[in-house]
């Protein structure tokens, strides 16, 4: 009972140990908020490419995937899989209104089964909205007074031709793409006029030949139907979607007859008895192939599963189609990769390095931390070298070595727990508020300091969410610390003969 | 005398003083009767202290250098929660530098005793103790200063807190070392009012070491250390036993 009275009466009466709370209120904070940022970092990075990539893909690069109507069809009809979409990734020139040429990475889609695949329409950014965002007190945001004739083009990729009306392809690129549409502290983006709307880009690919060979360059203007934003810098600042039928044309990747071998150019005489040339004899159809099919899992699902369901499927739909007969078979499964959207490459490597870099980062902080311990521990050898007559006080009206083994103890329990609360209440403020305390630390630093920097960490936004999980592991730690500095000057207050402790000066 | 309350049985302490051996208790034997106040008067360094703290189960005797005894049983049988729980019930302790805890206040420190005594079990009795903690200040005088942390007391109510703390847990014995050692004559005096008003009212019995050789008239019966022993010993009143 003592020991809690004392407890109060040290606390409130002495200035060294709310150092020791300080420290592992810091510590603890320190500790959450980079947990929580690295943490939240993985999270955004795992949450968003499974939103962009689908769970699982098919992919054959270059020569592509034939009959791939037909395998999306068998795909969907895998009570695994939810939704299948195919696409082409093609690396791309994009000629913008001011002239300047950026490199790209292409994909063509079909944006209505892109979307059941990867939530597209969502990330459209040009869509009209009712109320500012909290950030927007003056109502600055164009969305605003947005014309709703954006998102439907944007959701079809199509424009209607100023001329004629009829619609025409078009294109969507991402938000960050050579920083048109300019990002505004609140949140929102202001467009350039020469940009969006009304603006128009060359698109440059490079077509191959089955051997990979490149055949031609193929270059076509479109109009820019709306921006995406996922979030992703590195989609949102390289990324144009293309309609799916409009790149396979460029990239000779379309549906075409194939001709017979023996077919050899000449002259012949027409029905009109005039010389023409002599018509190849078409012995089938070499049908439009895309480069990678992406599998949504249905709920419940994991990627894993749904990449063993779409590859099962594949091989069943090849061994089919090779049965049949086709002109154009599709490869086998051995020319195909069937990954998990963790696997693809380059997100795999980028995962693996984030993941290792949280843990390294993690340790390094928890080391740091244990000066915490060892603050706490000298503060705490000074408190029961002050204390020493205390001691010998209480021994002498008849408290036990370890009640008063107890009494230190808990004082740390004490120091421990409401430093751990106050750091966790800190770090949630902290990572509660992460953007605009970035912004801030900007502002009064004239932009010199750049703590997150959007092109290195593929976010335009700092991942801003504590895990409860993370935030008991770490407040525990912080009072488990807490009593780890406290205990062996416990032990020494205990062990301390009382007649020595009373003639202390 | 009938079974002595606390027994010295050739006490012998030694402290080493780096790579020297300084005998402090040389063998000291003495009784103290149930109810008897008893002064023990000797120089400084003489030894009192130390023999105060092994009666009073604080410090042990050396190897083979005797024993104390509460009641017959030896202190050098207990084990070391027995002995705490001897400390804490049996026995009170008064000293010279009050020895009073700065952050708590009057009552606090006198409570401090009953929690040690009681631990989980205080809560159930915290009005009891509280009331007998309240009594015991306001019949050393200090009904007014309850709330007083020691610095905002005198040397002489921080005297009178410590022995209402020692009395808090009714003990048979108290044992007082040089309780009016800090303190000016006319404190002094008050304090040993206090204390032969205990030995007297409650027939508690009163160990008091000391130099001031007119306080030790005050005691039933005195006893003069010299270098560690007792020199012999005096009656002063008829204590009946």
């Amino acid at each position: 009972m003592y020991q809690g009275l004392l407890t109060r009466r040290y606390l409130t009466s002495k200035i060294t140990p709310l150092l020791a709370m300080l420290a592992v209120m810091l510590c603890t904070a320190m500790v959450l908020v980079v947990w929580s940022v690295m943490g939240g970092f993985l999270a955004m990075l795992l949450g968003t490419g499974r939103t962009l990539l689908g769970d699982a893909t098919i992919i054959r690069p270059v020569n592509g995937i034939p009959h791939y109507q037909e395998l999306i069809l068998r795909l969907e009809d895998e009570p695994a899989i939810d939704a299948a979409t195919g696409i082409i990734d093609a690396p791309g020139l994009l000629k913008l209104p001011d002239g300047s040429i950026l490199t790209v990475q292409v994909t063509g889609i079909d944006p209505a089964g892109f979307d059941r695949v990867t939530d597209f329409a969502d990330t459209l950014w040009w869509r009209p909205i009712d109320e500012p965002i909290a950030k927007d007190p003056e109502r600055l945001d164009p969305r605003l007074d947005l014309d709703p004739r954006h998102l439907a083009h944007g959701e079809r990729m199509e424009e209607p031709d100023p001329e004629t009306n009829d619609p025409r392809p078009a294109i969507v690129t991402g938000i960050e793409l050579a920083q048109y549409s300019q990002r505004q502290p609140g949140g929102w983006y202001t467009p350039r006029w020469m940009f969006f709307p009304n603006a128009e880009a060359t698109l440059s690919v490079l077509p191959l030949s089955n051997e990979g060979v490149a055949i031609d360059v193929e270059a076509r203007t479109f109009p820019i139907a709306n921006e995406f934003q996922t979030g992703f810098y590195e989609f949102d600042a390289n990324k144009v979607f293309v309609p799916l039928a409009t790149l396979q044309e460029m990239l000779s990747m379309d549906a075409a007859t194939l001709v017979d071998d023996g077919y050899s150019f000449g002259v012949t005489t027409g029905s009109d008895g005039k010389p023409a040339f002599a018509e190849p004899g078409a012995v089938g159809i070499d049908p439009a192939r895309v480069t990678a099919v992406l599998v949504r899992a249905r709920e419940g699902v994991t990627p894993d599963e749904a990449r063993d369901a779409a590859a099962v499927v594949y091989q069943s739909f090849y061994d089919d189609l090779e049965q049949e007969g086709r002109a154009v078979p599709p490869p086998p499964i051995e020319l195909v990769r069937v990954l998990t959207w963790k696997e693809r490459p380059g997100v795999s490597t980028l995962v693996a390095a984030v993941e290792k870099e949280t843990a390294l980062v993690l340790t390094l902080f928890m080391f740091i931390s244990l000066t915490a311990v060892f603050l706490v521990f000298s503060i705490f050898w000074a408190l029961v070298n002050e204390k020493t007559k205390d001691i010998g006080i209480l021994r002498s009206i008849g408290a036990s070595r370890r009640g008063v083994a107890w009494l230190f103890l808990r004082y740390g329990v004490t120091i421990g727990v409401i430093g751990a609360a106050t750091g966790g209440a800190l770090a949630y403020l902290i990572v509660l508020n992460i953007n605009p305390i970035h912004e801030w630390i900007g502002q009064i630093t004239g932009g010199r300091v750049v703590i997150w920097d959007p092109a290195v960490y593929y976010f335009t936004e700092i991942p801003s969410s504590v895990n409860s999980t993370h935030a008991v592991i770490v407040l525990c730690g912080g009072v488990v610390f807490s009593v780890c500095g406290a205990l062996l000057p416990a032990i020494k207050a205990a062990r301390m003969d009382p007649v020595r402790a009373l003639r202390f000066e | 005398m009938d079974t002595p309350l606390l027994e010295a049985c050739a006490l012998k302490k030694t402290y080493r003083m780096g790579r020297v051996d300084t005998p402090v208790l040389r063998g000291v034997d003495f009784q103290v009767a149930p109810g008897e106040f008893v002064a023990i008067l000797g120089a400084s360094g003489s030894g009192k202290s130390t023999l105060l703290h092994l009666m009073g189960g604080l410090d042990r005797p050396d190897k083979n250098g005797g024993d104390v005894l509460y009641t017959g049983a030896a202190l050098s049988g207990m084990s070391h929660g027995a002995l705490d729980a001897y400390r804490r019930r049996e026995v009170g302790f008064v000293f010279q530098f009050y020895h009073l805890l700065p952050e708590l206040s009057a009552l606090e420190n006198v409570l401090v005793a009953g929690m040690a005594a009681h631990g989980r079990g205080f809560r159930a009795k915290r009005q009891e103790l509280r009331e007998r903690a309240s009594g015991l200040l306001e019949r050393m005088g200090l009904a007014e200063r309850l709330t007083h942390r020691p610095s905002q007391l005198s040397g002489g109510e921080r005297q009178r807190v410590a022995i209402a703390r020692s009395l808090l847990n009714e003990p048979a014995v108290l044992l007082a070392d040089e309780p009016t050692g800090n303190l000016d004559r006319t404190a002094g005096e008050a304090i040993l009012d206090s204390l032969q008003s205990l030995h007297e009212d409650e027939s508690r019995a009163v160990v008091m070491v000391t130099h001031d050789e007119a306080l030790a008239e005050r005691a039933d019966r005195v006893l003069r250390m010299i270098d560690g022993r007792l020199a012999g010993s005096a009656e002063t009143a008829d204590t009946g036993v």
